[in-house]
């Protein structure tokens, strides 16, 4: 898949993974410390906590992907980010300013769950509109709706109402207006919802390339295969709880097995192998084709939680799959 | 209607606008640190300060073009939501009305009122639901569609998302309102039948004071009733002394329409005598008489007090002399036997003291300077005044009584001796005009036209301080004599005095040669003088009231005076009205008299008009939104409707209650008589602890009533512009546009800063 990516963004790629990446680590465009939301109704009775006491960091120049089942609060805490919702208790900094200050949304980018937009604009004007939020020149607005309307493929609509379009493009349209001001730090509420196969390529390989500008992407979703692909780092909350923080390639790597991968074998081949395989002892080996390892580190995650809430698994736990559920990782290689 | 032209305070306005606004800040800054704390004990006192610190540094980073964004936004959320078809309504209306209104009064002017009444009204009450539901809709539905959501995460502050929406919703407002107004306009002119065309002006009148004058020659501030039960008018007696005064400041040649001055008036009349119907048609006949008296204003306060009322009369006189003898009469009386004397005569003569030092101060003119007198008058009235102070006038003893009769004495000292220039420099002149006819059953206003060249038969004074100025005139010139006698040209120097006619010209060369002949004149230096050293004034005076020169000619001595500077004092100008028909009464109130202005066009009142109804319109925008910021759509609509209907309708009657002007008790009291059937004067059948303790939580209702008519705005001030206009005037600024912009402001303000706090400290989120 990622040698596959789009012409426009394969030739950084390789540049990215080794280069800058590396270099802006460690530099924590969000804290949040102990952040807990609690809904009330009117008369102030609780209604759900939606957040429980989450800790997280999300470092300059990483895609960090927020995970979880419907309701866990990954929106929350979105929203708290940005200032929308307040949080019932907990500290949060985003670019270095508490969320509750204005100013920070300078060098933020947000797309929200569902393109909230002004449905009686159309394409142009919502971009000028929004460009006009952040104080931009009329040439310079123009400059960038042109560019961000051809990226986001809409440039023969741009001139339709927004209550004409489509779900997708609905979305592509929000994505362009998150991303008017050029920003540092963009917040994408499943980003991929509602777009087409080829939309979905075209949104991972721009994740990437904000990746590749340095910019930091903090995303929600329930494609755990687009997260797989682009996230660096991912949390997992469940019912408000932080569940699970690592690295993507450490949390899936699973210590005990081995997997190979190769063309495809003649029968003859795979016997040869099996015979290799048996000389050294192995035991339980399979071939079959690969799982998308995050939907099965996701259902772990989900399944355990519920039978023991209140507790975090470390990358250990997760990785060998002795989170004390011993069916859980020896289903495959 | 307003008829003083009071300059608008707007100092004194702001200043208490600051206070209640203060008081406000105060009050809900106080409310919501009390809030934080309570919510989150200790952490929320540095919580409350960091919101004030964020709220304060987001009102100094308010940037235009964000809030213009967000005007430009609603502005085109209004136009596609479709609220420009409120045109298509308004067309409808006009085009129906035009049916009805056509033909709906005899009267022209009335024709003309009927239409504009019904442009003004229908473009504010058309618009008004308009604004309300926009205006209360646009945040919240924005809130509830999310769309907030991708605003304030960019960097737009959340007072900007307030400024840009009222302004955006405003904006709209402005814009249909001004194609409504010019419609109209365009609507009322060609609608309103053609002979009534000439009425679409508006008037600018400058309204008086009334006062009255008794049939006795005294002031008093009403007439006479003649038994209405509705009190408005006040009545005057015909053929007698009874007269309405009124007194006009600021009267200055501006005022003329060409070389008149226009007096316009409404009077009514009542016959005790119920005529020949010939003779009810003809009505009963008035006179205004222009009426210059300075005598009579400076010293017509003495007359109050029954020990200065004489004196009073002989100043009115003129009879200053006598007058001062009189004055140390009474200060000789003051001194020795201060305690017979009433209270009331003290209060006379400090009342009449004042007065003529104020009234003096504006006689000054290039040829005679009063401040002395006026002086003298205000060292008497602060004196006399003393003896108010009850408690410190006894301590005071006899002191005092020194003190006040001292004061009268310096002022006869100085009306003795000044005597002959006072009588100079105060004359009386009093002008009748053509009479006039008022019927029992007659429609509109009169305007009655006053030449600024009048020509008057001049009455005895008059008569006399003409003479004695033309006299010294021509003699100062040296016209008069010729050696030891009338110089033999003197017949033709007259002659070119265009006042003095032939016949008089000849009377007057007799006379003046009698007198001389008799040693009352005589010649010094090659001019003429008096013997007895008087001055040229007393001795004509004298010659007029023994009728030795009683004018030759049928015309009388014909004189012509000027409006302005025979007739005003300093832009003063006193008009009288009398009755001359025995038997009838002549009614008037204050407003039924006017020197009207020239006209300004049509098109002024109603553009003012117009600006009020915007400002009204424009505030109801603010407080719609405002109220938005708190609660849904619905709710906002019903509190901004109550807001202005109260404000509207009721704002009047709530200062009454606040007030106590009102009759009638507090809540829970009416209530409990209602139940117990008791009339108020009773009271109530309870325990006395009980009346207090009903009472006492009454009157907190109405402390709470008094804070509320501080909120609401008066939403009347706005419509007083439109009444001014239907009523065909023109809108004055001070009374009615300077009153509405203050008010829109002054609601704005606290208005956008709290709509800007509300939105600011609300989570997004539907509930
Ligand atoms: N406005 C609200 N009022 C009350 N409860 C809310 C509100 N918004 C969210 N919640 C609750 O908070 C919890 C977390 O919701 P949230 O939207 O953050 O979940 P999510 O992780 O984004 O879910 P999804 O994957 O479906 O988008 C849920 O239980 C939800 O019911
Ligand atoms: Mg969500």
């Amino acid at each position: 898949m990622r040698d596959g990516s789009c012409p426009a963004v394969s030739g950084h790629f390789f540049d990215i993974l080794v280069g800058k990446e590396l270099v802006m680590q460690n530099e924590s465009v969000i804290e949040i410390r102990n952040l807990s939301k609690i809904y009330r109704d009117f008369w102030g009775r609780k209604k759900v906590q939606a957040v429980k006491s989450l800790s997280l960091d999300v470092h300059r120049g990483e895609v960090f992907g927020l995970l979880g089942p419907n309701g866990s609060g990954k929106t929350t805490t979105m929203k708290m980010l940005l200032g929308l919702l307040f949080p019932t208790s907990g500290e949060m900094r985003i670019l270095g300013k508490p969320a509750s200050d204005v100013s920070k949304n300078e060098k933020i980018g947000y797309l929200p769950e569902e393109s909230y937009l002004y449905r009686f604009l159309n394409a142009d004007e919502t971009l000028d509109f929004y460009g006009r939020l952040f104080n931009m020149s009329a040439a310079e607005r123009a400059k960038r709706a042109d560019e961000l309307i051809e990226m986001v493929g809409l440039s023969k609509a741009r001139r339709r109402q927004l209550k004409e379009y489509s779900k997708g493009m609905t979305r592509r349209i929000g994505l362009a207006q998150a991303l008017i001001n050029d920003p540092e730090l963009v917040l994408l509420d499943e980003p991929t919802s509602g777009l087409d196969p080829i939309g979905t390529r075209e949104m991972k390989d721009l994740i990437l390339k904000l990746k590749a500008q340095g910019k930091t992407v903090i995303m929600c979703s329930h494609q755990l295969g687009d997260v797989q692909d682009v996230c660096d780092r991912i949390a997992v909350l469940f019912q408000g709880e932080l569940k699970v923080l690592g690295r993507v390639d450490e949390l899936l790597e699973i210590r005990d097995e081995m997997q190979i991968r190769t063309s495809s074998l003649s029968d003859a081949a795979i016997a040869d192998i099996q015979a290799v395989l048996k000389k050294h002892n192995v035991v339980n080996s399979s071939f079959q084709k690969p799982k998308a390892d995050l939907e099965e580190l996701f259902l772990r995650t989900v399944r355990e939680s519920g039978e023991r809430p209140g507790r975090r698994f470390s990358a250990e736990e997760i990785a060998t799959g002795t989170g004390d559920n011993k069916g859980a990782g020896g289903s495959k290689v | 209607m307003d008829f003083n032209p009071v300059p608008f305070d707007f100092a004194g306005s702001f200043s208490q606008w600051l206070i209640i606004v203060g008081i406000l800040i105060g009050g809900s800054l106080g409310l919501s640190l009390l809030l934080a704390v309570a919510r989150n004990g200790a952490s929320g006192v540095p919580m409350f300060t960091r919101g004030l610190t964020s709220y304060l540094s987001d009102l100094g980073s308010l940037s235009l073009r964000r809030i213009l964004a967000i005007t430009s936004l609603t502005f085109k959320e209004a136009v596609r939501r479709k609220a420009l078809l409120i045109f298509v309504v308004f067309a409808v209306l006009l085009m129906f009305a035009g049916w009805f209104l056509s033909n709906s009064n005899s009267r022209a002017e009335l024709q003309a009122n009927v239409h504009i009444t019904f442009v003004l009204r229908t473009i504010a009450w058309l618009i008004l639901p308009a604004v309300i539901f926009l205006s209360c809709w646009g945040i919240p539905e924005d809130i509830r569609l999310r769309s907030m959501h991708t605003v304030v995460t960019k960097p737009a502050r959340r007072m900007e998302i307030v400024l840009g929406r009222m302004l955006g919703f405003g904006t709209v407002t402005i814009l249909v309102l001004c194609v409504m107004g010019v419609i109209g306009y365009v609507w009322i002119q060609r609608q309103i039948p053609e002979n009534v065309r000439n009425n679409l002006t508006c008037r600018v009148p400058v309204f008086g004071h009334l006062l009255f004058i008794d049939t006795a020659g005294q002031p008093s501030y009403t007439g006479i009733n003649v038994g209405d039960t509705w009190m408005y008018r006040s009545y005057v007696q015909g053929n007698s002394r009874a007269r309405a005064v009124w007194m006009f400041s600021n009267v200055t040649p501006d005022a003329l329409v060409g070389d008149v001055l226009r007096l316009e008036s409404r009077f009514e009349a009542f016959r005790t005598v119920k005529g020949s119907e010939k003779s009810i048609r003809e009505g009963i006949e008035g006179q205004f008489t222009l009426v210059k008296n300075a005598r009579d204003e400076a010293f017509g306060g003495f007359a109050l007090g029954a020990s200065t009322r004489e004196m009073a009369d002989l100043l009115r006189e003129g009879q200053f002399r006598n007058a001062a003898d009189k004055l140390k009469e009474f200060a000789e009386k003051i001194r020795t036997k201060p305690k017979d004397i009433p209270d009331p005569d003290y209060a006379g003569l400090a009342g009449g003291a004042q007065q003529a030092s104020g009234a003096l101060k504006v006689l000054n003119s290039d040829t005679h300077n009063f401040d002395e007198l006026s002086q003298l008058f205000k060292d008497l009235f602060d004196t006399t005044f003393q003896l108010s102070d009850r408690k410190a006038a006894a301590a005071a003893g006899n002191t005092i009584f020194e003190d006040i009769a001292a004061k009268c004495d310096a002022v006869a000292d100085y009306l003795k001796t000044n005597a002959d220039d006072l009588l100079d420099h105060m004359p009386r002149l009093e002008v009748p005009l053509p009479t006039f006819t008022v019927t029992e059953f007659h429609e509109g206003d009169d305007i009655r036209e006053v030449n600024r060249k009048l020509e008057f038969v001049a009455d005895y004074e008059t008569l006399g301080r003409f003479l004695a100025k033309t006299i010294s005139r021509l003699n100062d010139a040296g016209k008069v004599v010729e050696g030891d006698s009338i110089s033999p040209a003197f017949l033709d120097t007259l002659a070119e005095e265009k006042e003095i006619s032939p016949l008089n010209a000849e009377l007057l060369l007799t006379v003046l040669t009698e007198q001389l002949q008799s040693g009352a004149l005589r010649v010094a230096d090659g001019k003429l003088a008096v013997a007895d050293g008087r001055r040229w004034f007393p001795f004509f005076d004298d010659l007029v009231r023994r009728e030795l020169l009683v004018s030759q000619d049928s015309e009388g001595w014909l004189l012509t005076l000027d409006l302005f500077e025979d007739l005003t004092t300093a832009g003063f100008l006193r008009i009288e009205v009398s009755c001359l028909n025995d038997q009838m009464y002549l009614g008037m109130a204050r407003p039924d008299l006017f020197i009207r202005l020239p006209d300004r066009p049509f098109y002024v009142g109603y553009t003012k008009a117009i600006l009020t109804t915007g400002l009204m319109l424009l505030l109801v925008v603010v407080i719609g939104v405002t109220s938005s910021c708190v609660v849904k759509g619905p709710v906002s609509v019903f509190l901004t409707l109550t807001m202005f209907i109260v404000g509207q309708f009721f704002h009047d009657f709530m200062l009454r209650i606040v007030s106590g002007n009102e009759q009638g008790l507090g809540l829970i009291e009416s209530a409990a008589l209602i139940w117990q059937h008791r009339n108020p004067s009773v009271g109530l059948d309870a325990s006395e602890a009980t009346q207090k303790f009903v009472q006492g939580i009454d009157s907190v209702s109405t402390g709470f009533l008094a804070g509320v008519s501080r909120i609401i705005p008066d939403f009347s001030v706005f419509g007083s512009a439109a009444a001014h206009v239907e009523k065909g005037f023109d809108v004055p600024l001070d009374a009615s546009v300077w009153p509405s912009v203050a008010a829109f402001f002054a609601f704005m303000i606290p208005c956008v800063l709290l709509a800007g706090a509300c939105l600011k400290f609300r989570e997004l989120e539907s509930k």
